[in-house]
């Protein structure tokens, strides 16, 4: 339990960001409790980093981390940054209460597809209709992964999981178009093969006052990835290609399957039903925000006599 | 945090209000910042009236979309430094288990104000039913205490939540106030005390000097062998682990290889601190062979029945609950001693204060239930047990 040093790595890789990360600093080598091939790691690198190059705050920049495989990400985001393990869900739930009662700060939350769109989709929803100023990351790896590898509301058609052992049939839930319809004022979707978006957006969302939605493709290797085969999403290849277990054929797989949002326009519905549509699809500054808002009442009502 | 404003306290003197008012009020006294709730009979006043008041002091009133959200917003306000509290009913409660028991484990201090109502599943919404004695004891998944104060009247919705934030502060665990349906709709006179006098009772919401920003977290002192419960730690300041897990943690908040200390640390500051904690109320039991154990409501039927039973010329006491929880082990013991006989009058079927007196006795003092559901004791209801006891 308390000794993850002991389970980590000993060999001191050159990453300039990893002296940063939690762990790191604890113990200077490069920690990770994911398999190998996993996004999380990019994830929490990539997060590290901006949160270093930006000069974050601390103080002012909580991480509120929900339950599932990323929750392991505390070892490798910034030291620096205040991190709370939220209960699985709520983690929207609990940034609302830190935000109002705290209107400076502007919370980070770390969710998964399961954890945002199964379990904590009413605090979800909610959060964006208040579009309350914070950042809510959704990361898609397709699967509730950390229990084992179940069917997830986000999981592919005719893909295979632990409970979807014949195929999966339910239509999937789309954790963009329920943000904008939801109310969030700066919604987009990457993936971890495109590390670049992926700072650009979280450094828009930074800077934009009211709630940002970043969906972010993963690869669970383990658990999605050893049950299905690269042809998901192919058009007429059901059944053939080669199992994905490794990190590699997975980012390939997310790669193939990724379409920018200006060509996704031009195709049918058919057509994008296993793909991921990346980019911006909603970016909107002239919605009240609530905090703001509420300050406003607070300001009329203490005035008022 | 923010600083005291005008519109917090009300004048001194005395108020016609609704209980569920009344509650709110005292919350207000006590520094309330940050409400978090979401609408359910017998309820529902308090967040009505709390989202009128809440903002003239500078604080949050917010409705949630579920009991879930506001049980994990207030957590989240408290964790920054808001004295926070939410209310609600049964079924609310049964939703926000789950959290409470992440806050008991983070040590996070929060007020909860359940106001009763029949059930099991939805039940009679405006009856009162004493129903959720159980469940608020064991409010959560894992092992943990908490405090629950059952007020009688108004006056004491006012007065004892007050005391309910101090708790919350001092000792770091979930505090319940136990009101119910009729109780939280009473309206009676409360007398409003100078703001002067009830800001000497208020425990504020404060940071420790710098150089005692290491302990965090309950632990226990090596030399004096005692628990020490370090101010709660608040997120955007330095006096704030990096981590804040809800596992078994040392007093820095890291994981620890050794879970029963974790597990002594948040039992043993309440079960150690009892003598604070538990408060109590006795009347006429110096030379009383029978003796009235009671909390809440039936409290007030129980006066009644005394003062008529002693007339006649029976020897009759009460013994008040006043915190229902953690329950007073060793004063009932000693109370209860001598007594031929201990009346329980609860509004609830199962007894589970009776089932308490039970355990503490040994069962070698005859015990009587009068068990009442959705309605009040009548004075005679318990007379008559009196009488029959004493025969
Ligand atoms: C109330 C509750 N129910 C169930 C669980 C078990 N659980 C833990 S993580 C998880 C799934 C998380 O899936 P996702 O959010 O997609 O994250 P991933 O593991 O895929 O990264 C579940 C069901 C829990 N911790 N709490
Ligand atoms: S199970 Fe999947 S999501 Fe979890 S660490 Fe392994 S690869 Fe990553």
């Amino acid at each position: 339990m308390s000794d993850i040093g002991r389970m980590l790595p000993n060999e001191k890789p050159e990453h300039p960001y990893v002296p940063f990360s939690y762990a790191g600093s604890m113990f200077g080598n490069f920690a990770t409790r994911f398999c190998s091939g996993c996004g999380y790691g990019i994830i929490g690198h990539l997060f590290t980093k901006i949160f270093e190059d930006e000069k974050l705050d601390p103080h002012l920049f909580p991480t509120i981390i929900g339950i599932g495989c990323y929750s392991q990400l505390l070892l490798i985001v910034h030291t620096k940054s205040q991190k709370i393990l939220a209960l699985h869900g709520r983690a929207p739930a609990l940034a609302t209460g830190i935000k109002m009662a705290n209107p400076n700060m502007k919370p980070i939350i770390f969710s998964g597809d399961g954890d945002c769109l199964g379990i904590g989709g009413n605090h979800f929803i909610h959060l964006c209709r208040r579009n309350l100023d914070c950042v809510i990351f959704i990361f898609n790896n397709s699967i509730y992964a950390m229990t084992g590898g179940q069917g997830a509301p986000t999981t592919l058609f005719g893909a295979q999981s632990t409970t979807t052992p014949y195929k999966m049939f339910e239509n999937r839930s789309d954790g963009v178009e329920l943000a904008v319809a939801a109310g969030a004022t700066y919604v987009a979707r990457t993936t971890v093969a495109h590390p670049r978006t992926f700072m650009k957006y979280f450094k828009k969302a930074l800077n934009h006052k009211g709630t940002s939605v970043i969906e972010v493709i993963t690869p669970c290797v383990t658990y999605f990835g050893r049950k299905n085969l690269d042809s998901l999403g192919a058009e007429n290849r059901e059944g053939e290609g080669e199992k994905m277990d490794t990190g590699q054929k997975m980012i390939d797989w997310i790669k193939q399957n990724t379409i920018r949002r200006n060509q996704a326009k031009l195709m049918t519905e058919d057509q994008l039903l296993n793909k991921y549509v990346i980019g911006e699809f909603r970016y909107q500054t002239d919605k009240p925000e609530y905090s703001d808002e509420y300050n406003k009442i607070q300001k009329f009502a203490m005035e008022e006599k | 945090m923010s600083k005291i404003n005008s519109k917090r306290f009300l004048s001194p003197g005395k108020h016609l209000m609704m209980g569920n008012v009344a509650m709110s009020e005292g919350a207000l006294s006590a520094g309330l910042n940050y409400f978090g709730g979401y609408p359910i009979t017998p309820s529902t006043e308090v967040i009505e009236h709390l989202a009128v008041r809440m903002p003239q002091v500078g604080g949050v009133c917010m409705q949630m979309e579920d009991e879930l959200a506001s049980i994990n917003s207030v957590i989240g306000a408290s964790l920054v430094g808001a004295k926070s509290m939410t209310a609600t009913s049964g079924p609310g409660l049964s939703l926000m288990v789950e959290t409470i028991s992440m806050a008991a484990n983070l040590e996070v201090p929060f007020v909860f104000c359940d106001v009763q109502r029949n059930g099991p599943g939805t039940g009679f919404v405006t009856e009162p039913h004493h129903n959720d004695i159980g469940l608020v004891r064991f409010s959560g998944n894992g092992e943990f205490q908490v405090i629950a104060l059952a007020p009688m009247s108004c006056q004491e919705l006012f007065d004892l939540t007050i005391t309910a934030f101090n708790f919350a502060e001092l000792y770091r665990c979930p505090v319940f106030i136990l009101s119910d349906a009729y109780l939280g709709h009473l309206h009676e006179v409360v007398t409003i005390p100078p703001k002067e006098k009830i800001l000497d009772r208020v425990i504020q919401r404060e940071l420790p000097p710098p150089d005692e920003y290491i302990k965090k977290f309950t632990y226990k002192d090596d030399n004096t062998g005692k628990y020490v419960i370090p101010k709660p730690p608040q997120m955007g300041t330095d006096y704030c682990p990096g981590l804040l897990l809800h596992q078994p943690h040392n007093y820095e908040g890291l994981p620890t290889p050794k879970p029963m200390q974790f597990m002594e640390a948040i039992m043993d500051k309440i079960n150690k601190n009892k003598d604070k904690i538990c408060i109590t109320e006795s009347y006429k039991l110096k030379d009383a062979d029978i003796i009235i154990i009671a909390y809440g409501l039936p409290v007030r039927a129980s006066y009644r029945a005394v003062d008529i039973a002693r007339k006649e010329g029976f020897k009759v006491g009460i013994f008040r609950l006043v915190t229902v929880w953690p329950f007073p082990d060793e004063e009932v013991m000693d109370v209860v001693k001598d007594a031929k006989a201990i009346i329980v009058p609860e509004l609830n079927y199962t007894g589970y204060i009776a089932e308490q007196v039970e355990r503490v006795t040994k069962l070698e003092i005859p015990i009587i239930k009068i068990p009442k559901v959705c309605e009040f004791h009548h004075p005679d209801d318990i007379l008559k047990v009196i009488k029959e006891v004493a025969k």
